[in-house]
């Protein structure tokens, strides 16, 4: 047997006493105070650092940090000059850009049209190695036929037929400059392993999956970041992400659960944001089954109490959507709305002889744990059509496995599903959910393509965007869509930190400054 | 005894190969007959449906089942792994950078699993029969009750959060660089070039992690140790042992442990082999940039070429690691010595 003698306890008290010197002592992680730099707890790493590779929305802040993109957005998600300055069609596939003379590289070279055009044109022909695959920016520039270098500060792009959106894809995903002498100097391999961009932050440190350390960039166009170094955490579990706020190894958490973000914002000294962005997430639905009368898919859409929703799972913050597009941007019609009302639901269902009684059986789809409560969200929609007379069956699936159900046009009646767009064009909402030539779109009805196809090339603004007014709503009105809510982004921060609220969610801390 | 080892690592290896190719022809063929597309996550707006066949035709995902089986595994033999659809990426570079992290992390869950497992058998083993037996038979039940990933969370929320003892994100702490890259593992990069302030800052940010997976280690070793060394102490020899009058603890540490311990490094050898399993969802916890992160990522993006690399990664570790327990099986059983040079 062994007793606790004195030897023992001193034994036991020098081995506690080692492991409180190796631990970290509390003040000491208070990082933000101390040193002057940010810590974010950040949800998602990069695939790779080109920036043109990927169109992945979750990441944009992160390569935003250290890439510049040729035009940027305000808080409110409207355009705003950024490397450019001035753009202007001069005809409907002929677009002027003028650039900012005083842009220079991390490694000192300055940033000229040359740049922009390698960027934009000459890296989306490259030839694609065996079993490679083009950038991303090749899909999307692909009416680019080419750049035209006038000058260091002036270039004019030219397009195979017009393409209204550029404009808003200057600022969307993919479109980053990177320098042109230093990739081809160094090569691909070296470019993605120590990145050189002209963006707010240099990259000092890049651990895969775990963090990335930046450092402001002294010569910015923008100036200097308030905040002179960050790290970015990158903790993909929720919960450790919490822990890491609390424990204060972080002064910035992002994407929290909803709950955990109501939680942290009672305690003395933490502020928790939660915003609804531009990403919206919407019912994907078909034709097929129980869904082949345009009633049944309106009735579907009148028992859905949205507001409901938001309440019990976004705390209230979820914004109800009409149509597909977030509320506020331009694709979005100001004075439409479609009723939650249960007796039209019930009557819709009532003509086709269903009821509570006799319910229209349908098959439901949703991710579980793709997006903030889409699961949950999928459950009480189930409780909604049961009460007026649908009875869903809902099967829980993966991302992918929705990618393959819509390639090959087997998706059930409804699947939930989210959607980004957080530069708030309508051509990125309906143009591609809508579209039943776009390979995103679910519902394939000859009905909207000549609504939405014109538009994709359609030069006069004010044409366009009413244009998709009208189909989004039409949309909505027939049936073709069922909108749910727009995405809420959860921010947990300290009150020492003041941050900048995109509408987008973009996440940018060379916005963000401490309180002095 | 050399030469018994290196016939014994050559028979495992032998054996290794038709079992990597039968894993990784599951692995394959469960991958591609999952109704998912891997290809259409991927595409960006603007693609169309040329551009998707165009894609597929790229990845090869197009061909039979069996044919694109042939041409992975004729990569593999020249040491390539192939391309990743998500990241971009070779997806030997991939391994080659996560590789280290999870070894670093799954040798020291071992060794504390092992150590703890031992010192915790030896104590259930001298507190037999007493209230101090009772209460570390209870622990080990609570231990082995929950399940990896939930102590995970519970040590980050009680060491890290509520006592703010230990770090848990990552590997190294804010404001402490990475040492120049020698052989890619953090720690040995760190004594090779004398960054004694990363070596201790990685040393803390192995602790959680590597406790959550010793945790499912150490009770199962207590356990089977204490009722080994239980039998054990019935024996003959030790009996004898007494009436020479060696005393207890030279007893237990000379003659008894060394033949108690064999089931136990039985075990061991099992454990070690799921416990590269547990690095999933711990190193996502963690934030631990390791393999097991890397196949989350790629399982979310359904990233075939990465998923079909890992788990042949995590084969051949788990060969390895069996192999090893052999070696120190033998080095610690004389009988089998013996029938291994006849």
């Amino acid at each position: 047997m062994t007793t606790i003698d004195r030897r023992n306890l001193i034994k036991l008290g020098a081995g506690a006493g080692a492991l409180m010197a190796l631990g970290v002592p509390r003040d000491v992680l208070a990082q933000a105070a101390a040193q002057g730099q940010l810590t974010l707890a950040f949800p998602a790493d990069l695939p790779t650092w080109d920036p043109n590779a990927r169109t992945l929305a979750a990441v944009q802040s992160l390569y935003k940090l250290v890439f510049d993109q040729p035009l940027t957005q305000n808080p409110d998600v409207s355009i705003k000059p950024a490397l450019i300055t001035k753009w202007a069609f001069d005809n409907p596939t002929t677009l002027s850009l003028e650039f900012r003379p005083d842009v220079v590289f991390h490694d000192g070279t300055p940033m000229t049209a040359a740049d922009f055009r390698f960027s934009f044109f000459e890296r989306a022909k490259l030839p694609v190695p065996e079993g490679g695959r083009r950038l991303d920016t090749a899909f999307i520039w692909r009416k680019v036929t080419d750049i035209e270098v006038q000058s260091p500060t002036k270039a004019v792009m030219r397009f195979s037929e017009p393409m209204p959106s550029a404009i808003a894809w200057l600022a969307f995903l993919c479109s980053f400059v990177v320098p042109k002498a230093y990739v081809e100097r160094v090569g691909l391999a070296e470019f993605t392993a120590r990145p050189v961009g002209s963006g707010p932050y240099k990259l000092v440190e890049y651990q895969q999956g775990a963090r990335i350390v930046l450092e402001a960039n002294d010569r910015y166009w923008g100036g200097k970041p308030a905040i002179p170094k960050v790290t970015i955490e990158i903790v993909r579990d929720p919960t450790a992400r919490v822990a890491a706020f609390e424990s204060r190894r972080a002064d910035v958490a992002i994407d929290v659960p909803i709950r955990e973000a109501q939680r942290l914002g009672t305690q003395p000294g933490v502020t928790a944001r939660l915003d609804p962005i531009a990403d919206i997430m919407l019912l994907q639905i078909t034709r097929n089954g129980g869904f082949a009368d345009d009633r049944a898919r309106l009735a579907a859409h009148h028992a859905i109490d949205k507001v409901a929703i938001s309440r019990a799972l976004f705390g209230g913050a979820a914004t109800p959507i009409s149509v597909p597009a977030a509320k506020g941007t331009p694709g979005y019609p100001a004075d439409f709305e479609f009723q939650f009302s249960t007796e039209r639901a019930q009557a819709l269902l009532r003509e086709l002889g269903h009821s509570a009684q006799n319910p229209l059986t349908i098959k439901f789809a949703s991710s579980n744990g793709a997006f903030p409560n889409d699961f949950e969200m999928a459950r009480a929609i189930v409780q909604m059509w049961r009460r007026v007379g649908i009875n869903a069956d809902l099967e829980p699936i993966e991302l992918s496995v929705y990618q393959e159900r819509l390639r090959a046009g087997t998706l059930p009646e409804a699947t939930l599903f989210s959607w980004g767009n957080a530069v708030g064009d309508p051509e990125m909402y309906g143009g591609y959910l809508l579209d039943p030539k776009s390979i995103f779109s679910a519902f394939k009805t000859d009905e909207l393509a000549p609504r939405i196809q014109p538009l994709l090339t359609e030069t006069d603004e004010a044409k366009r965007i009413q244009g998709y007014r009208d189909a989004h709503r039409f949309a909505a009105e027939r049936g073709f869509t069922i909108p749910l809510l727009q995405t809420v982004k959860t921010i947990v921060h300290r009150n020492e930190v003041t941050i900048t609220k995109y509408d987008n969610g973009w996440v940018l801390p060379n916005t963000y400054s401490f309180k002095s | 005894m050399a030469f018994l080892t290196l016939q014994l690592l050559f028979r495992r290896l032998v054996l290794a190969i038709p079992i990597l190719l039968c894993v990784s022809a599951l692995v394959f063929a469960i991958l591609r007959l999952l109704p998912a597309d891997p290809v259409g996550m991927s595409l960006p707006p603007g693609a169309t449906a040329a551009d998707y066949e165009k894609l597929k035709q790229a990845f090869g995902l197009d061909r039979p089942l069996f044919e694109q089986y042939l041409i992975w595994l004729g990569k593999l033999l020249s040491g390539d792994l192939g391309g990743s659809i998500f990241f971009r990426r070779p997806v030997n570079e991939l391994i080659a950078r996560a590789l280290p992290a999870t070894l670093e992390l799954v040798s020291a869950g071992f060794a504390l699993g092992v150590i703890i497992g031992g010192a915790g058998g030896l104590a259930m083993f001298a507190m037999r029969g007493g209230a101090g037996e009772h209460a570390l038979d209870g622990a080990t039940t609570i231990m082995m009750a929950i399940p990896e990933f939930l102590w995970a969370i519970l040590l980050i929320l009680f060491v890290g959060v509520s006592l703010q003892l230990l770090p848990f994100i990552g590997r190294l702490g804010p404001g402490i660089q990475l040492p120049p890259p020698v052989t890619g593992f953090l720690l040995v990069d760190s004594v090779l070039t004398g960054r004694w302030d990363s070596l201790r800052s990685a040393l803390l940010h192995l602790i959680l992690p590597a406790t959550a997976l010793a945790i499912g280690l150490a009770p199962l070793v207590m356990r089977v140790l204490r009722s080994s060394l239980l039998e054990t102490v019935q024996d003959d020899y030790i009996t004898q042992a007494r009436l020479r009058g060696v005393s207890e603890r030279r007893i237990l540490l000379r003659h008894a442990l060394p033949n108690a311990a064999l089931p136990a490094i039985s075990l061991i050898g099992v454990q070690g082999g799921f416990m590269f399993g547990g690095t999933v969802l711990v190193e996502m916890i963690f934030a631990y940039p390791g393999i097991g992160n890397l196949m989350v990522d790629a399982v979310r993006n359904h990233d075939l070429p990465v998923i079909q690399a890992v788990a042949l990664v995590y084969c051949v570790l788990v060969l390895g690691i069996n192999a090893v327990v052999d070696v120190a099986y033998m080095a610690v059983n004389p009988r089998l010595r013996l029938a291994g040079s006849r």
